[in-house]
């Protein structure tokens, strides 16, 4: 009894649980494990073949990468330019001379003075003169508002640095000293109206907020359009017509998924995506795929005869699994790769525009196109292998 | 001396030969250097592109950064083909290390395709740019222009960089090749 006892503790402590045990040993049978185990001992054979394919796609995936977070580098700018202006505003009324985005002061600015608008009852507006300030120390852009109290100027950090002041100092804006409160990151002086009006003219725009019993509607272009003879749109892409009144930009209407905030910040990418820079870096990737499909092609006919035998017996289904995990694993590992190489190069080359966050939507954005790619990267070799017989195969010395 | 320059001469006869084979890359490097040239040629209308964008120094660099990449890509291709070649000529190279010849001469033979695939590929691609830009400049497409310094520069760096590229990267396929002994060879070659 005494020996059975020790026996059994020896077990329970030495061995596994028999669950466990069962559970490892499927593991090691499943055939998700045993086709990666298959791949890797392929790899394994030609190592060489692997890493060039990987090292190919790794660099055609950071061309695209570096473009990518350059470009939602923009997106966010574009997309955090126009918060700074509606600043909660469901509307949004532009010169007739319409505004853009200056790239130097890093702010969007009016191109003509702000639109008279009649407000009807209830809606409540609020003018915001809007230029730059060629000032001793570099442009700054300016925002004059009356939310902004007398003798003071809020600047964004980026405002602060480029005029050298912080917090508590004084700064001598167009004759008058205002007290300097720096506040959030971006490159915007805002000064009372009438300050700012001196300094860079009547140049600017309108922002209006609905009645609140009209809250929540995405017909407020057309209702304040109708009211004052403007003409409105929900579409940022869309210029005021020039000699015109102006135009307003609905920033809640509209029927689409997408915010105003997000097609405005789309006008900047595209910018990017559609220029020589975006064209090159596609025709990168589509090099990097045919580095893919020359890969498997070579490695299809190496091991013809392999897979003759593999068709003979019937498992010809099991070729195109093989060839799709191995090219999950180069397409995995090149992404991997290709992300890693772009990070360090936006770091190095372009360190002003790209940040983290820019780098990590890029490296998102290019893992979506990989599974399609290694799909239709392993289909195209094993196609060709299985429009044949098996003994056509086993026949062949390549 | 002479076994290397009798590899080289046996290299390109192996060359020659498979010369089919060497389409594909020639073609990927052709796109590289062509995109590569047509960019520094190019590239003042690229800066004042880039100025609306704002960051033009930064955006400048980027681009000639992804040019540069994009001919590496297509380099690359030169050396996966380049382990189609040694595998599919295993057992010549077997036979040669069995008959006593040198692994040098055999490294020497096997790196003269990758060599010409990428310089044939640069060549190509440079004279497909200076054809392209000399049609922008004449008819006035490029706005900016297309300078001569540019496109020169762009022609020397896109050859120079395939041929260290293609040397680089497909030496280890080759010299692992020429060391397998030469029973392995025999007896595994397709």
């Amino acid at each position: 009894m005494a020996a059975t006892t020790l026996g059994e503790t020896s077990n329970a402590s030495l061995g596994r649980p028999p669950e466990i045990e069962a559970a490892a040993s499927g593991l090691r049978n499943s055939t998700m494990v045993r086709l990666l185990r298959f791949a890797l001992a392929n790899i394994r054979r030609r190592p060489e073949r692997f890493v060039l394919a990987v090292f190919g796609i790794a660099l055609a995936i950071l061309s695209v990468t570096v473009v990518r977070t350059i470009s939602s580098s923009f997106a966010i700018t574009g997309s955090d330019s126009v918060a700074r202006v509606l600043d909660g505003a469901s509307l949004w009324a532009v010169p007739a001379g319409g505004v853009h985005y200056d790239s130097d002061v890093g702010a969007i600015v009016a191109d003509g003075p702000a639109p008279d608008v009649a407000l009807p009852d209830g809606w409540t507006g609020a003018r915001t003169i809007a230029g730059v300030w060629a000032s001793d120390a570099g442009d700054v852009a300016v925002y004059g508002s009356d939310a902004v109290d007398d003798g003071t100027a809020v600047l964004g950090a980026a405002a602060a640095e480029t005029l050298g002041v912080s917090s508590g100092d004084t700064l001598e804006f167009g004759g008058s000293e205002l007290s300097v409160a720096v506040d959030g990151d971006d490159g915007v002086l805002a000064v009372p109206e009438d300050v700012a009006a001196d300094v860079v003219g009547d140049e600017g725009w309108w922002t209006l907020t609905e009645p609140e019993a009209m809250a929540g509607r995405n017909d407020l272009g057309a209702v304040i359009a109708a009211e004052t003879g403007m003409p409105s749109t929900t579409n940022p892409a869309v210029q005021p017509e020039a000699g015109g009144d102006g135009l307003i930009y609905d920033a809640v209407g509209g029927s689409g998924a997408t915010t105003f905030e997000q097609k405005f910040s789309a006008l900047f990418s595209g910018q990017v995506t559609s220029s020589a820079f975006g064209l090159i870096s596609i025709i990168g990737l589509l090099l990097g795929f045919v580095i893919a499909i020359s890969s498997f092609l070579a490695a299809v006919q190496e091991r013809r005869r392999e897979f003759g035998i593999m068709a003979s017996i019937g498992l010809a289904d099991e070729v195109l699994y093989f060839f799709l995990v191995e090219s999950a694993l180069v397409f995995l590992s090149a992404w991997l790769l290709g992300i890693t190489f772009a990070g360090i190069a936006v770091w190095l080359v372009v360190p002003q525009i790209a940040t983290p966050v820019a780098w990590l939507a890029a490296s998102a954005t290019v893992a979506a196109y990989l599974p399609a790619m290694a799909i239709v990267g392993a289909l195209v070799p094993v196609h060709r292998l299985l429009q044949q017989r098996p003994v056509q195969l086993l026949g062949d010395t390549a | 001396m002479s076994t290397l320059k009798l590899g080289l001469a046996y290299g390109l006869l192996s060359t020659r030969r498979r010369a089919g084979a060497l389409v594909l890359p020639v073609v990927t490097t052709a796109t590289g250097a062509f995109l590569l040239v047509l960019v520094l040629g190019m590239a003042s209308g690229i800066s004042s592109q880039a100025a609306a964008l704002g960051h033009a120094d930064e955006i400048e660099r980027a681009v000639v950064l992804i040019a540069v990449t994009v001919l590496l890509v297509g380099v690359v291709e030169v050396a996966v083909s380049t382990t189609r070649t040694v595998v599919h000529r295993t057992r010549e190279l077997g036979v040669l290390s069995a008959t006593g010849v040198p692994r040098p001469p055999v490294v020497a033979a096997l790196l003269v395709e990758p060599v010409i695939a990428s310089v044939v590929g640069a060549l190509v691609g440079s004279v497909l740019a200076v054809g392209v830009a000399a049609v922008l400049g004449a008819t006035g497409a490029a706005a900016s222009g297309v300078s001569a310094g540019g496109i020169t520069g762009g022609v020397v760096l896109a050859v120079v960089v395939s041929a260290v590229a293609a040397l680089a990267t497909s030496i280890v396929p080759t010299w692992r090749a020429a060391s397998r002994p030469p029973i392995r060879s025999l007896s595994s070659g397709v």
